[in-house]
């Protein structure tokens, strides 16, 4: 973006470059949203389909991450550090499927509050266990990292050398000889996209088949959905089981990119909170809702950042030296911005996050399908033919 | 994975044991480990019965419990600093504790009050999801304007405000620690004070319960919320003054954490205290004041015997009192999922 031309909009001069850069968010902001939007997805899938609250749901979350890091350190039994991603990744799943099994067996007696603490019990055991258990790294309150030689890639592709993460240092030069560069990161891009896209059809597959229909009538009414025959119970372990699923994908997608996994980041009760968020602001009960929360959250994370190319730093260079240091009791304007922008996004969040509760209880995927009176896919060639003509 | 697993937790060998067990029977031993848990008891109790009596009227889990906390800790710090710029005695430390400690509670129960006019109220005909994730989200806005002033003031970067700690006069800390000896048992002072601070107000809340018409609002409307409203009480009201009231009692939670030697007034204080009071809270039933009361004496005890266990080396696993803690929740739950003294189905929404 360095290439157009300075703008001059009369009270200063405008870099479009420098303005993009501020607004429009960077290439790691997106892969942290991928991960988001899928762990929300799945979060959505039992929360917001069944309305069971699962707010032990980065107990998951952890597992996929773990199981990827410690794969690959060779710590876990009969998994050789060589294995490839995929299998671990799957291998993670599973587990997080069998742990799903366990907890919801105990915890499905219970509804409404009861159940979201009773599973938020189960996380919080977990997470305490994981953070002071020295085998699964040096320091278990860090989590483990990658050691040595250990690296992740994604297989078959990695045939391509094409690896999952910017810690192996792939990159494409000249692709295909159209002169385009991919680097490391932007491959992670692509690769991790591509699961979460696979994931997101998998679920909407679930959700509008006669399993979803059931979990939807557990939802509405879950007496009458018993009265009408179906075994509510084993419905609500299967839809668990899944969620768990996913969010174990999402979380061994994080580990293999960031190539490392802490007991803060994967297992602690905030991450689940950040998938609740996001699925409020994108509309609970609608499986694409989390994904255009996570596009959202992340934007924000990424403008408000501290790191370069963020809104701060954006102000501080290109507003008048003047103006910066106006000082009103004390505080000049550029402390001002430096306190209350300067990677403040969790307190610009939860203003979105009241705001978003208090007058846009749908979210805002829910929203556009009540404007709409229906789902976007079914009803907008009718609202576009209307234009159209 | 299974193998793995013993040595993590650190179970020893047999003699080790019995070992552990003889030192465990001895009267110094136990008196610590009951004063030290009453001593916790006490601060579980405060910190969680703000939230059961707002679950127990209104059927709100209130998120902003831990936040209102975190404040209370924060503005305490700030008012025994100034007040005691000039250096003063234990009496009178005590003393304005007291006072700073009673400040705050009217102060927050204000602004509780005022935060359910304006915020909670217009929201009461959704699903009570929708109360929990409003509160959630004022907790978020809460801690983040914690970080920003603590930053900006200049005390971020330590983990606990040092300054508003080390208004604590030395006989309740200090090197000197250990005031009272009770069958060879060396206690802090703290947790005494804790204990009589902690069953002064168990005693001042179970008399407003009981002795004040908004205390039979409340155990009316914990057993059957409709038929009070249907009754004629302006339970609209009754909310507004409850939902101040515990908001008014987690910041004095949090103003008795700010002297907790484990704790001080911090950030973290918000979820810290928000799960240990959802804990507590859950075990003992929700919206039940007994159940809060023996959740409380039940968590205390556990947390010092495990913190016992743990620093005489018996267990080597640091997590050991949190962990015994969330499973205490998770097997309350199993056995009665309507907690020790919960009413099924509370919270008439």
């Amino acid at each position: 973006m360095t290439g157009l031309p300075a703008l001059d909009i009369g009270i200063g001069v405008v870099d479009p470059g420098a303005f993009f850069n501020a607004f429009l968010p960077a290439m790691p902001f997106m892969i942290l949203m991928l991960f988001l939007a899928l762990f929300a997805m799945s979060f959505d899938f039992i929360s917001g389909y069944t309305g069971y609250l699962s707010f032990g749901h980065a107990a998951f979350y952890g597992i996929g991450a773990y199981v990827i890091v410690l794969a690959a350190n060779g710590l876990i039994p009969g998994v050789p550090s060589g294995t490839p991603f995929m299998l671990t990744m799957l291998l993670g799943a599973f587990l997080a499927v069998g742990v799903a099994l366990a907890i919801g067996a105990v915890s499905f007696r219970l509804t409404g509050v009861y159940f979201a603490m009773i599973t938020l019990g189960f996380a919080q055991v977990l997470y305490e266990l994981i953070r002071n258990w020295s085998y699964v790294g040096s320091n278990p309150m860090e989590g483990p990292t990658l050691e040595g030689t250990a690296s992740i890639g994604v297989p078959y592709v990695d045939s391509l050398s094409v690896a999952l993460g910017r810690l192996s240092g792939d990159s494409f030069e000249n692709v295909l000889g159209m002169g385009i560069d991919i680097s490391a990161t932007l491959t992670s891009y692509y690769a991790i996209g591509l699961i979460v896209l696979v994931c997101y059809f998998a679920m909407q597959r679930i959700i509008h088949s006669p399993f979803g229909r059931v979990m939807i009538a557990i939802r509405e009414n879950e007496e009458r959905a018993e009265a009408v025959g179906y075994n509510v119970f084993w419905y609500k372990m299967g839809a668990f089981a899944m969620s768990a699923f996913f969010a174990a994908i999402a979380g061994a997608l994080y580990a293999g990119y960031r190539g490392s996994a802490s007991p803060d980041s994967t297992f602690y009760f905030l991450v689940t909170a950040d998938a609740l968020i996001v699925t409020i602001i994108g509309g609970i009960g609608t499986l694409a809702g989390p994904f255009f929360g996570s596009v959202f959250f992340e934007w924000l994370e990424d403008i408000l950042s501290s790191q370069q190319g963020g809104l701060a730093p954006y102000l501080r260079e290109t507003l008048p030296e003047g103006l910066l240091s106006v000082e009103v009791a004390n505080i000049t304007f550029l402390d001002l911005i430096n306190t209350v922008v300067d990677g403040r996004a969790p307190l610009y969040l939860g203003i979105v996050f009241v705001l978003f509760v208090l007058f846009v209880p749908n979210g805002l995927l829910g929203s556009v399908r009540d404007r709409l009176g229906g789902t976007v896919s079914k009803r907008l060639p009718a609202h576009l033919e209307r234009y159209r003509r | 994975m299974i193998e793995s697993v013993t040595p993590m937790l650190g179970l020893v060998e047999a003699p080790l044991v019995t070992d552990a067990l003889g030192r465990f029977f001895q009267p110094d031993t136990l008196a610590r480990i009951l004063i030290e848990g009453l001593g916790k008891a006490s601060i579980y109790f405060i910190i969680a019965i703000g939230l059961t009596l707002v679950f127990g009227l209104m059927g709100i889990l209130n998120f902003a419990h831990g936040a209102f906390a975190m404040v209370g800790a924060y503005l305490g710090g700030v008012l025994m600093v100034v007040a005691l710029s000039s250096g003063s005695g234990t009496v009178t430390r005590i003393a304005l504790f007291i006072v700073v400690a009673a400040v705050i509670f009217a102060l927050l129960t204000a602004v509780g009050a005022a935060l359910e006019i304006s915020l909670v109220r217009p929201i009461y005909d959704r699903t009570p999801m929708y109360q929990i994730l409003l509160t959630f989200g004022v907790g978020l806005i809460l801690e983040e304007l914690a970080r920003i002033i603590t930053s900006s003031q200049g005390i971020q970067p330590e983990p606990t405000w040092s300054a508003a700690q080390a208004t604590i006069p030395g006989v309740l800390s200090a090197p000197s620690d250990i005031i009272l000896t009770l069958f060879g048992a060396r206690i802090r002072g703290f947790y005494l004070f804790a204990i009589v601070a902690g069953a002064a107000l168990a005693v001042a809340v179970w008399l407003f319960l009981t002795r004040t018409l908004y205390g039979l609002y409340i155990r009316a409307g914990s057993e059957d919320s409709e038929m009070v409203e249907a009754l004629g009480v302006d339970v609209r009201k009754a909310f507004t003054v409850v939902f101040g009231l515990g908001i008014g009692l987690a910041a004095v939670g949090g103003v008795f954490l700010m002297w907790d030697p484990t704790q001080g007034p911090s950030v973290m204080l918000n979820l810290d205290v928000l799960l240990y009071a959802f804990v507590v809270v859950v075990i003992g039933g929700l919206g039940s004041f007994k159940g809060t009361l023996v959740a409380a004496v039940i968590v205390g005890i556990a947390d010092s015997f495990t913190t016992w266990l743990f620093n005489t080396g018996i267990v080597d696993f640091s997590g050991l009192p949190e962990v015994t803690i969330f499973l205490l929740l998770v097997i309350a739950l199993i056995v009665r999922p309507q907690g020790l003294y919960g009413i099924e189905e509370v919270g008439g929404h």
